[in-house]
């Protein structure tokens, strides 16, 4: 119980802390969403209100602007904890938790799969690269996959639409769904939407291989000297079991905390992925709310991000013992 | 925990409700889909124009809200819509007197009447955030509506350009008329989404709108079809498609599919993909069809605008150096593949304005003043005079500063045009950067140091509007914010004598055109700022589904082919299938 | 050395890779004129050929001048950012380590309420946030390192406090050595390895952490970074309009920085873990 309390309290902590940084950063700019809004309009149409100052006061105003910074995040913390993230200024009347909500389903997808299959076949690349009765060609495999590394999801995105999509035509090279497909609970409409993630998805795999090889390759090897391994050796079990039960399931459990982790990063590729492809996605919605220095939505954004990934590092941290009966709870 | 409960709750209805809702839609075949591609920004369920900040008409609401005329540009002609006509009945320019067609009516049924057209000045007279208050206040006394069809409106002072500029729909501006029924009794019009449902005039009925794209039936009741103004549409359900990203990103993947036919028209291109498209689909075609410039102009001429109040800016030396070391000929070359863009202008070359840019007493002062030269030796030579001298670095200092020439910009329209003139600007000793952060506007705004390259969105048919952007009434102080388009805060009492006398005559009075004449020459010799490019659409049509789209040679009402535009509504209502 | 090179595969391959990155970038910095590398100079939109090695892009410049001055600054960027991620790191941790209590407690505390802020997303809020014009090398590489310093401090904490209970400090104490001399002949000597591998892993980061602010386009614009360069190539629409030459050449170039990095921390991680060692 206590130390459900202690998590509860670091989690509490941990998004205080999130919140505060992002929240005088986009301060620091005087730029206003409100005006944005009608620059965004202006520079397509060339058209803006007359007395466009003087409308950007109003709603200046009338959302609480004009106040002093300080009285501005008591303010919105104080709304926060009554889980009210407030309005977006430039999509206005859309609420930030509204905006979260509908473009979560779009991204949600695509970072859960992309996620768990990159852990699962960046973390068995990297087992059987270090263990020594795995072929040759495997080892080396694994290790230029840590190349992959290099080669950002951005850049990875690109190639992937150049020349799966339109040289060999198989992929649709941009959109959620095919034009004019009309959302229902269909099969149909479901695998539609889920053969337009597969390239965004691949991308998103390639690039975060890399870093699960790299890690539970060293695991591996650590492991291989432990003791048990060896007595498992002696005792005469077949090298598929003795991978299985002693070597993997040991190298894993350490990865797993680093899942939590990883999810953070894999948002911020998702960002540039989601728009080149073109996926309505929190990260759209977040590098429009940057651009418009929208700062509620950006707030929110991050904030949900910071709480999620807390909430899944410390749900981790609860687990482990169950899969490892050697720690105990402190 | 709450918080997460909640959030979930959110996401599975917000996967419902769209998924719920559009199970009514019935498939639609191809031929008689018009697909559009654009950066959907604004928050799904806007439709109420006075929705401000989020609703936009560019997004396919153009389709939904409709206006008392619209002006069809190449024609130089106004089209009467759902006012039958809009007449001046006092000499002077004080009295408009406005007739609401008797057949048009709402979507539901309502028919439209003067009390609408009443509810909406009234709104915007009385509501502070809406775009067309500020000019209602300025120029309106009293409106009245005398009978159910008829409306009055009284100016305060002469308003002889009141009706094109504020009440006729063209470009992305004019207002649309909202209907008094439904937004009369609602508490806070700001907050009201308005949604699908709404009451709205015009042709087409928002039936699915997702993350992903927005859906469009036509409505076979429409009223403009039994009024006789148009005939039926052909385009049974328009889809705008949203593209994602910011408008003007990722052009590369919307261009290849226009070439595969998944678009039938998009945002504007770049003039080098533009013409890559039309080599790849025989079927694509633009307003000049295939020859550059591959589009039609714009209304947004761009200047490098300047802060005319801030030093060093506020001298005219160093106006014009900075002109002087931009080379017009080189950017048409590097840019635009050879096609006349750059320009001199501060308005676009629309048919009036052509006429006003050939006229003799324009020439003459064009001659007198060359306002496109390209003369880096006369610009070093201004310098010095203006007392600057080159430091280590090659750049122009004086009291040991340089002159900034950071130019502020934006990145969807501007990405090919502004590293080339920071270049010309850096070769010709001004110390020349990019911004195209999130603050560039702002920038603008606030009149920090730099240039804006910006345009103009003011004249149309007459150069008054351009002009008057200049006037000192716009000259706010430094330190407060210029408003939009009025970034110069010039202020010259000789400049708006000329402007005053103009304003209250009629555009065609020979008076008016020797004074814009007068105007635009000190424009030019005062280098009030520095005229860059022509704005042009580069809107690809694609001609596999539909055609006689509206194009140089294809003149149809005289509306330009925008579908985002108000007047999309008229081009996307005049589309044929083309088989 | 040169056997043991052999034997670490991934290690030699990562110092052949950066070998040659550096003989390119300093062989360009001899022979090119640095104006090139700007827009204006060069005739635009030409494919590779002998004039032009990588061709030049839609701006004017010359793609191979562009390289070179992109590498080096680039190079710039990861040695600074991590310099200063390293060092931050290695501060903290030993003092954390080293002097216990609630000095501590509160460093470790800092460390662990900060790791779960995804830090991309903060460097991208503050890069759209700062006034243009202040974008420079500089600025990058501090927005770069401010959230990356967390690691290397809880990484040598650890090796610091493992090394602490270890009998050669006790040893070391007991000869009279004070605090300075151990911390500096007896302690620092032995988490070399750790510091290097930490030192690589922070260029690692500040060199894919600023390329991804540019190619979102966040960089300063003017200079030819190589992620500002993919940007513009992008906003051109490179590929469709058939320049593949231009964001071909900064890509490979970039995968061979951050790949030869990789490997190297690879390796590096294999000196530091000697069980790793004796396996390969």
């Amino acid at each position: 119980m206590l130390f459900v309390l202690k998590r509860l309290s670091f989690i509490f902590m941990v998004v205080w802390a999130a919140s505060t940084i992002t929240f005088f950063i986009p301060r620091i700019s005087d730029v206003n969403p409100i005006r944005e809004r009608f620059a965004e309009l202006a520079r397509l149409g060339g058209f803006a209100p007359g007395d466009l100052e003087k409308i950007v006061e109003a709603y200046n105003k009338s959302f609480g602007l004009d106040k002093p910074l300080w009285t501005q995040y008591f303010d919105y913390m104080s709304g926060v904890i009554r889980l009210d993230f407030g309005v977006s200024l430039n999509k206005f009347p859309k609420t930030v938790l509204m905006l979260i909500a509908e473009s979560l389903p779009w991204t949600i997808g695509l970072l859960l799969v992309t996620t768990i299959f990159s852990f699962i076949i960046g973390n068995l690349m990297g087992a059987l690269a270090a263990w020594p009765q795995s072929p040759r060609w495997v080892r080396s495999f694994s290790t230029s996959c840590i190349l992959f590394q290099g080669i950002p999801p951005v850049l990875l995105a690109i190639f992937l639409i150049l020349f799966f999509g339109l040289h060999l035509g198989i992929f649709p090279i941009a959109g959620a769904y095919t034009i004019g497909s009309i959302p229902e609970l269909s099969l149909d409409f479901i695998l539609d939407v889920i053969w337009h993630q597969i390239m965004p998805g691949m991308a998103l795999v390639f690039g975060s291989l890399g870093t699960w090889v790299l890690s539970m390759r060293g695991m591996g090897i650590t492991i291989q000297g432990e003791d048990y391994v060896l007595f498992a050796e002696h005792k005469g079990l077949s090298p598929m079991v003795i991978f299985r039960d002693y070597y993997l399931r040991n190298a894993l459990l350490p990865q797993v905390t680093g899942l939590a982790l990883a999810l953070a990063n894999v948002i911020t590729s998702a960002i540039v992925v989601e728009s080149i492809f073109g996926l309505p996605g929190v990260g759209t919605i977040l590098i429009n709310a940057i651009r418009a220095n929208d700062f509620l939505v950006i707030y929110g954004i991050v904030l949900f991000l910071t709480i999620a990934v807390a909430i899944l590092m410390a749900l981790v941290e609860l687990l482990y013992p169950l899969l490892d009966p050697r720690i105990k709870v402190e | 925990m709450k918080k997460l409960l909640v959030l979930t709750t959110l996401v599975v209805l917000g996967v419902f409700t769209t998924v719920v809702s559009a199970q009514s839609l019935t498939k639609m075949p191809r031929e008689d889909t018009l697909v559009l591609g654009w950066s959907i920004t604004s928050p799904i369920g806007a439709t109420n124009p006075w929705a401000s900040t989020g609703y936009t008409h560019q997004e396919g609401n153009s389709m939904l809200w409709e206006g008392l005329s619209y002006f069809g540009i190449y024609k130089d002609t106004e089209i009467p819509w759902l006012a039958d006509s809009m007449k001046y009945t006092k000499s002077d320019f004080t009295q408009l007197t406005i007739k609401v067609n008797p057949m048009a009516k709402w979507s539901d049924g309502t028919p439209v009447t003067s009390a609408d057209v009443l509810f909406t000045f009234e709104g915007q007279m009385q509501n502070n955030k809406l775009p067309y208050h500020a000019s209602f206040n300025q120029y309106v006394g009293t409106m009245t509506a005398t009978d159910a069809l008829t409306v009055v409106v009284d100016f305060k002072i002469p308003a002889p350009r009141f009706k094109f500029e504020v009440l006729t729909l063209k470009f992305d501006t004019g207002m649309p008329i909202v209907p008094k029924h439904v937004l009369s009794k609602v508490d806070n019009v700001g907050e009201f989404f308005g949604g699908n449902e709404m009451a709205h005039s015009g042709p087409y009925n928002l039936v699915l709108w997702d993350a992903n794209q927005k859906i469009y039936d036509l409505n076979t009741n429409w009223w403009a079809v039994k009024a006789g103004r148009i005939s039926m549409p052909e385009v049974k359900r328009v889809i705008v498609f949203n593209i994602g990203g910011q408008v003007g990103q990722g052009m590369d993947i919307v261009a290849q599919r226009v070439v595969k036919n998944e678009f039938d028209a998009t945002l504007d291109m770049r003039s080098s993909v533009i013409g890559n498209i039309l080599k790849r689909n025989s079927k694509v075609t633009t307003h000049t069809g295939n020859k550059p410039p591959y589009g039609y102009l714009d209304w947004w001429p761009n200047s490098l605008w300047v802060n005319t109040k801030m030093e060093p800016y506020d001298d005219q030396r160093v106006r014009r150096a900075i002109s002087l070391a931009i080379n017009r000929d080189l950017i048409n070359e590097m840019v635009y593949e050879g096609a006349k863009v750059a320009t001199i202008y501060p308005f676009p070359l629309y048919p009036g304005l052509k006429k006003f840019a050939a006229s003799s007493a324009v020439k003459s002062l064009e001659a007198k003043y060359q306002p496109g030269l390209y003369d880096p030796d006369q610009s070093e030579a201004l310098m010095k005079q203006a007392g600057f001298s080159k430091n280590s670095r090659g750049l122009w200092e004086r009291n040991g500063k340089t002159i900034s020439a950071v130019i502020h910009g934006f990145e969807g329209i501007h990405s090919d045009i502004v590293p080339i003139l920071v270049e010309m600007l850096k070769n010709a000793g001004f110390d020349g950067d990019i911004n195209f952060g999130t603050d560039a506007y702002q920038s603008m705004a606030d009149g920090k140091p730099g240039m804006y390259m910006f345009g103009h969105g003011a004249s149309l048919k007459n150069p008054y509007a351009a002009l008057e952007l200049y006037h000192s009434r716009y000259s706010t102080a430094i330190g407060t914010s210029a408003g939009n388009n009025r970034f110069s805060r010039y202020k010259n009492s000789e400049y708006d004598k000329v402007l005053d006398e103009m304003a209250p005559m009629g555009s065609d009075n020979p008076r008016f055109e020797a004074l814009a004449a007068k105007a635009l020459g000190m424009y030019w010799k005062e280098q009030i700022d520095i005229p860059i490019i022509q704005w042009l659409h580069r809107i690809p049509y694609n001609q596999t589904y539909w055609n006689n789209w509206p194009t140089q040679s294809n003149v149809s009402l005289g509306m330009n082919g925008a579908f985002w535009h108000h007047t999309g509504m008229l081009v996307v209502s005049t589309l044929k299938q083309a088989n | 050395m040169y056997n043991y090179l052999r034997r670490n595969l991934s290690l030699a391959i990562g110092l052949g890779l950066l070998l040659m990155l550096v003989l390119f970038t300093a062989n360009g910095l001899f022979t090119i004129d640095v104006k090139d590398a700007y827009p204006l100079s060069v005739r635009p939109k030409q494919p590779p050929s002998f004039k032009y090695l990588f061709g030049t892009d839609f701006f004017g410049r010359d793609l191979y001048a562009a390289m070179v001055v992109g590498v080096w600054q680039t190079a710039l960027i990861g040695l600074i950012a991590g310099a200063a991620g390293t060092l931050i790191g290695i501060f903290l941790g030993f003092v954390s380590a080293y002097f216990g209590g609630i000095v501590d407690a509160i460093i470790k505390f800092i460390c662990q309420m900060l790791t779960p802020i995804p830090p991309f997303l903060i460097q991208v809020i503050i890069a759209s946030s700062i006034d243009k014009r202040d974008v420079t090398i500089l600025t990058m590489a501090t927005v770069v390192f401010l959230l990356s310093w967390m690691a290397p401090t809880l990484v040598i904490r650890a090796q610091v406090l493992s090394m602490r209970e270890r009998q050669f400090v006790d040893v070391a104490k007991l000869s009279g050595m004070n605090n300075f001399e151990i911390i500096f002949k007896e302690i620092l000597p032995n988490l070399i390895p750790f510091i290097a591998a930490a030192f690589v892993a922070q260029v690692f980061y500040a060199v894919f952490a600023a390329f991804y602010l540019a190619v979102i386009g966040l960089g300063p614009l003017r200079e030819p970074l190589l992620g500002n360069t993919i940007w513009a190539a992008q906003s051109q629409s490179a590929f469709f309009n058939g320049w593949w030459w231009w964001p071909m050449g900064p890509a490979l170039a970039m995968v061979f920085i951050l790949g030869s990095l990789a490997l190297i921390n690879m390796g590096l991680d294999e000196m530091a873990n000697p069980r790793i060692r004796s396996k390969e």
